[in-house]
């Protein structure tokens, strides 16, 4: 009996341990992954981050995974390629729709990192915007046109405005209008103005100027003079004269994808209530740091010609607004857990003697850890502005300055202007001194 | 005691066999009659396009362009295919109807295609190439091309409604035929789809 009691001692340790170094081990090259995917961009080697990425998720079953891929292959100019990994989050988004049963229950369990992620709201809206940019940069604005309709029947679903995204609304206007639908890209433009407004307790940002700009344009085009009326005093404006673009001359769209969003990062409390080991328990809840730096630009051209670009899309603000409206079903569902671990414990404790139970708080200790996951290679913030050039080859920088007025960085490209057309200039800025290919670190 | 740990232990051991057994299983192919109709996700599939090409083929043969053309000028009519724009909700592949279409008509013997501009840039250079290369007899010479008489463009439609859960998905196909000579629309084609789609939001 002593044997048999020994070996089934042994039994529960080994079990436990291996259970204890298996969940440890996945929970470190999780965390790993992300800070260095997140450490390789902040530093400005997209290269090497992209490397990193896709060497995880072969079976391509993560949604971030597949996010994080189609962002950085976009950044590194792999556009169609950007677009196929985008495509196969967004079936993944579908296949994840509705709430899983089990992982609920896994979640009371184990942690929230049981649950599939697929994607918080922004995020979901911002790959149909990612996908559109994609597009347009392959000069196929008819799909562009297509990931906008999706956009649009994804926040339909969703209801009224809280979750209504300004930008993918006003991007969807400029593809419209580009396309030469003028009364489709005014219904969005005016959408666009309506969401900035509703959702300024989010991004906290005002109708952007270019924005106002083009709803006015449309609305003189298509007639609508008392709604042009309105608005002119809604914004301000005295004088207004629509006016057209001139022949022999082109728009130029910039949209700069600036900064990194913000990582999730882990606060915990370990309690022990009444002195005991099996009455330890632990609550871990994500959160976010302090914002980091941000940058703002400035397009110029060789003619003397410059404007600031505005921001028209505050992403780190939105997922701060989405954790913030996240964090009390989390906190309940970490307290839930803790109750539901100690009664574990005790239980443990009772039927198998003090070394179970000892190994079950551990293991229960160890396994509560904060769900951080979210689309880190997203941009802090996505900003805008727009530029009438005489048609062919235009030289134009975008000039990037710090918080304190600094110029740190300048992105020098050459466009085709069309004659009265619009022409799109999407990049990205990360990091001072960026390196699009593997490059060895320092 | 014993017992009772041994059997944990087990079952533990079956599990995790039954995982690794299902992670290293092949695939599942079964081949299906490409006629039989099989909804997925709801989205455009196989079976509309397949709708889409048998109605608009059997409305563009029916429809008097054909007769009168064929009785005004005793030679049958050349089609070139224009643009079909998505303006849907979904990237549609419009290539496998409009394929169908070119395929049903050519093959009725009433029709004639000629082939797209960039097909003919294609065929242009292999011209020129034979102007150089080919032996006398079997060169093609330029100039000869067939003109078309009518060119068949159009776009795909889609309105779609949606709740949490449930969407009403509408389809509507326009094809047109346009007389090159004088712009004047010879034939108007039309297909719509209705669908209704609902998804648990609960799932396991």
């Amino acid at each position: 009996m002593v044997l048999i009691n020994e070996f089934s001692r042994r039994l529960v340790l080994l079990s436990a341990s291996i259970f204890l170094s298996l969940s440890l081990t996945a929970c470190i090259s999780m965390g790993k992954k992300t800070e260095t995917i997140q450490s390789e961009l902040a530093a400005g080697r997209i290269g090497n981050a992209l490397a990193i990425a896709e060497g995880e998720d072969s079976e391509q079953e993560d949604v971030l995974a597949s996010l994080d891929k189609g962002m950085l292959r976009r950044i590194t100019g792999n556009y169609q390629a950007s677009n196929q990994i985008f495509e196969v989050a967004k079936k993944k988004i579908e296949e994840l729709y509705g709430v899983s049963v089990s992982e609920q229950a896994g979640a009371l369990i184990v942690n929230d990192k049981t649950r599939s992620y697929a994607g918080d709201r922004y995020e979901q809206v911002l790959l149909h915007a990612y996908m559109a940019m994609n597009y347009i940069q392959q000069g196929d604005l008819d799909s562009a046109r297509v990931e906008m309709l999706q956009a649009n029947v994804k926040m339909q679903e969703w209801g009224e405005e809280p979750e209504d995204d300004p930008f993918v609304r006003y991007l969807s206007g400029m593809i419209f209008e580009a396309l030469g639908e003028k009364d489709q890209a005014l219904v969005a433009y005016r959408q666009a103005k309506d969401v900035y407004t509703t959702t300024k307790d989010k991004q906290q940002l005002p109708i952007p100027s270019t924005l106002k700009a083009d709803l006015l344009r449309t609305l003189a085009s298509e007639g609508h003079n008392n709604e042009l009326r309105r608005l002119k005093k809604e914004f301000g404006i005295k004088k207004y004269k629509a006016k057209a673009i001139p022949k022999g001359y082109g728009e130029l769209i910039v949209i700069l994808n600036s900064g990194l969003a913000p990582v999730r990062q882990e606060s915990s409390i370990v309690a022990n209530t009444e002195g005991e080991v099996v009455d330890t328990v632990k609550i871990a809840l994500p959160f976010y740091p302090e914002p980091a730096q941000r940058f703002h630009a400035r397009l110029t051209t060789g003619k003397k010609k410059s404007k600031d670009l505005e921001v028209v899309e505050d992403v780190d603000a939105l997922a701060r607004a989405a954790l913030a409206a996240d964090i009390p079903i989390i906190t309940t569902r970490a307290i839930a857990r803790a109750v539901i671990k100690h009664k574990t414990q005790e239980k443990i404790e009772e039927e198998r003697g003090a070394l179970a139970g000892f190994l079950a708080t551990v293991v229960n200790v160890a396994t509560e850890q904060a769900d951080l996951r979210s689309w880190v290679s997203l941009p802090q913030t996505i900003q805008l502005t727009k530029l009438v050039l005489p048609e062919g080859k235009n030289t134009v920088n975008i000039e990037i300055y710090n918080a304190a007025g600094m110029l740190v960085d300048t992105i020098k490209k050459e466009v085709d202007i069309k004659s009265k057309k619009s022409s799109f200039l999407a990049e990205h800025w990360l990091a001072p001194n960026m390196s699009l290919n593997v490059v060895a670190n320092k | 005691m014993f017992n009772r740990n041994c059997r944990h232990f087990m079952s533990v051991l079956l599990v995790l066999g039954l995982v690794a057994g299902v992670a290293a299983c092949k695939p599942i192919v079964k081949r299906e009659d490409p006629n039989s109709v099989k909804d997925l996700s709801g989205k455009w599939n196989d079976a509309d396009s397949r709708k889409v090409s048998q109605e608009m083929i059997q409305d563009v043969l029916s429809q008097r362009w054909l007769s009168k053309f064929t009785a005004k000028k005793g030679q049958m009519p050349t089609v070139i295919v224009g643009q079909i724009r998505n303006l849907s909700h979904e990237h549609i592949n419009t290539r496998t109807f409009i394929a169908d279409m070119q395929r049903a008509l050519i093959n009725s013997g009433e029709v004639s295609f000629v082939a797209s501009s960039k097909e003919r840039s294609e065929i242009r250079d292999e011209r020129k190439d034979q102007d150089l290369n080919a032996s006398e007899e079997t060169r093609k010479a330029m100039g000869n091309e067939a003109g078309a008489d009518f060119m068949l463009k159009g776009s795909i439609n889609t309105i779609i409604d949606a709740i949490e859960g449930e969407q009403i998905r509408f389809y509507q196909v326009d094809l047109n035929l346009i007389d090159m000579a004088n712009n004047r629309m010879v034939w108007a084609g039309q297909q719509k789809i209705k669908k209704s789609v609902e998804r648990s939001g609960v799932r396991f």
